[in-house]
């Protein structure tokens, strides 16, 4: 099942590629404007050979996991306050849903005006973006924790702790895991999107410089780069997805069947 | 599962301390000195018109006068301004349209050295009114009615386009013209997507390979010598230390005289912070860099920008210029 799965994937990837280098070859977009797989390829391999591109990756993969990291902390620790004062959660309610849909890189000029060009600046769009998927999760989570299942805990006498640790912990742990899955995914979109327009230091800049510099297949094999990145991330994130919650039904059930 | 966790926590941490080590090297903000050497920040674009600098400090100029530049490169005005203003850059590179609006709005701008200038030769700058191949405009008053690409509306291009098509005997009130960027503007030249575009090297360079061809040279219709854009600080930081402005303006100012002598120094440093392909860079139109801004063709741009009613009062050129 498994096997023929990958070799599906592989398989569309393949089409996909050989799609890339047939529409420019065939005439139906210009070559200089959208290169052929084999181009790119090419001008991917340059990249990989240069120690800047290395350092531009390392760049971008640390204020993917740096605000990463900082959003979920801040979304898990916000998401329990909220949840375990429910005064808070009512006055907060609405702001929430205020702020949410905002954009990320509405708030270029602010992060720009308090952080320049820098990491900073790059971690406050991507803390903002990533910061809500894990709150709202968590808030939805804790919601979700059968009440029978907190008195019987209560009527057997476990402390506060303990029903933390056995009854509130296991049930929002799924949604909290979903929360981080997406919010991996938009930090690194968030990451890149605000090096390419700020111009921060990390694969983002790279992208910007050969658009600037008319270097058209360089710009593709870095975009190439980035949606190799976001794969990856997905990848990792639903392997620790799986692993944290081998022991629940959504999981499990999957393996059974 | 356990180990899993504090793996990616190694991970992350290893990242972060690598990549700290290497982009952001202790704290920002203001300007240091150690040692008689001052380091100042310095926001650029990365683009030809800045090669001056890059090749002023390979050749040591700033260390003469005491100055270590660290240099950031941003996309664009929109995020040089603020950070020279809000002090995360001493020193910036903007377009003069655009340091006359700030000053306009009382935002506290202060040119200090020339950027770049120019060629003021008609049908030879480094920016130029294109066309397709094969298209029936022939010159710039032919444009009323059709849609003319500019990267920045209101800005100093669109002063310029307009400037070329009111010489030419044409309405510029008519043209139409659409925001893009200078990047994208080949392409969507060649597609028929825009009737023309207003660019800039190495963008010219590419429209020109592809048979394209020149109707205007905007740049040039502005005034003879137009000084394009300026180096600049914020006022706060020229009063606060006038010293470090004075040996920026005098490294700078070697820096664009040797520059416009060494043109083939120039190609080459320009590969070392840009991607421009080597067989564009050989055709690529370069700027002129003299060791001063043109004062008269800079308040030409300002009568053209107020025309445009680019500005909401009149910006005060002997506050701006230095």
């Amino acid at each position: 099942m498994r096997g023929r799965d990958l070799a599906l994937g592989a398989a569309g990837l393949a089409a996909f590629l050989a799609l890339g280098e047939a529409v420019p070859r065939l005439g139906l977009v210009k070559e200089a404007y959208f290169p052929p797989t084999s181009r790119i390829a090419g001008a991917l391999g340059d990249e990989l050979a240069e120690g800047a591109f290395w350092t531009a990756l390392g760049d971008t993969l640390t204020g993917w996991a740096l605000g990463l990291a900082l959003a979920v902390a801040a979304g898990i620790a916000a998401g329990v306050l909220l949840s375990v004062v429910p005064y808070l959660r009512r006055a907060t309610a609405s702001t929430i849903e205020f702020l949410r849909p905002i954009p990320s890189v509405a708030l270029i000029p602010l992060a720009v005006l308090l952080y320049g060009t820098e990491l900073r600046s790059v971690l406050l769009l991507v803390v903002y973006a990533a910061f809500w998927q894990v709150l709202i999760q968590v808030l939805y989570g804790i919601q979700d924790v059968d009440p029978v299942a907190e008195e019987t805990a209560r009527s057997y006498g476990l402390g506060a702790w303990a029903r933390i640790r056995h009854v509130l912990w296991p049930t929002a742990l799924p949604y909290v895991m979903t929360g981080v899955r997406l919010a991996a995914a938009v930090a690194l979109i968030l990451a890149i999107t605000a090096e390419l327009v700020i111009g921060a230091p990390g694969l983002g800049a790279r992208i910007a410089v050969a658009q600037t510099s008319q270097a058209v297949p360089e710009m593709y094999a870095l975009i190439v780069v980035t949606g190799v990145l976001g794969l990856l991330i997905n990848v990792g994130a639903r392997t620790v997805e799986r692993r944290a919650l081998a022991w629940h039904q959504s999981v499990r059930g999957e393996v059974a069947v | 599962m356990r180990r899993l966790f504090a793996g990616l926590a190694a991970g992350t941490f290893l990242l972060a301390t690598a990549a700290c080590g290497s982009s952001d090297s202790g704290s920002s903000g203001g300007s240091s000195s150690s040692g008689g050497v001052t380091t100042v920040k310095l926001g650029l674009i990365p683009i030809v018109d800045v090669a001056p600098v890059y090749l002023g400090v390979r050749k040591g100029f700033y260390e003469k006068h005491g100055l270590k530049l660290s240099i950031t490169t941003a996309q664009g005005g929109a995020a040089i301004v603020p950070g020279v203003v809000s002090g995360q850059f001493q020193f910036g590179f903007s377009n003069m349209t655009s340091l006359m609006v700030a000053q306009s709005n009382n935002v506290p701008v202060k040119a200090v050295s020339n950027g770049t200038t120019s060629t003021g030769v008609q049908g030879e700058d480094f920016g130029a009114l294109t066309v397709k191949k094969g298209s029936p405009i022939t010159s710039a008053k032919d444009l009323e009615g059709k849609k003319v690409a500019i990267n920045t509306l209101k800005n100093i291009n669109e002063t310029a386009v307009r400037a070329s098509v009111r010489k030419a005997g044409g309405d510029p009130d008519k043209v139409r013209f659409v925001e893009l960027a200078f990047d994208q503007m080949p392409a969507a030249l060649d597609s028929g997507q825009i009737d023309a575009a207003m660019v800039v090297e190495p963008a010219l360079a590419t429209v020109k390979s592809q048979g394209g061809v020149e109707i205007a040279s905007p740049l040039v219709d502005v005034a003879p010598n137009l000084t394009v854009a300026m180096y600049f600080t914020s006022t706060p930081y020229e009063q606060k230390s006038p010293e470090v402005v004075k040996k920026f303006q005098e490294a700078t100012a070697e820096s664009l005289a040797y520059a416009d002598s060494h043109p083939d120094e120039v190609r080459q440093i320009v590969t070392t912070y840009t991607k421009i392909p080597a067989s564009v860079l050989a055709r690529v139109t370069l700027p002129k860099w003299p060791a001063e801004a043109d004062r008269a063709s800079i308040e030409a741009l300002e009568k053209l920008g107020e025309r445009d009613k680019l500005f909401k009062t009149t910006p005060d050129l002997d506050k701006l210029l230095p």
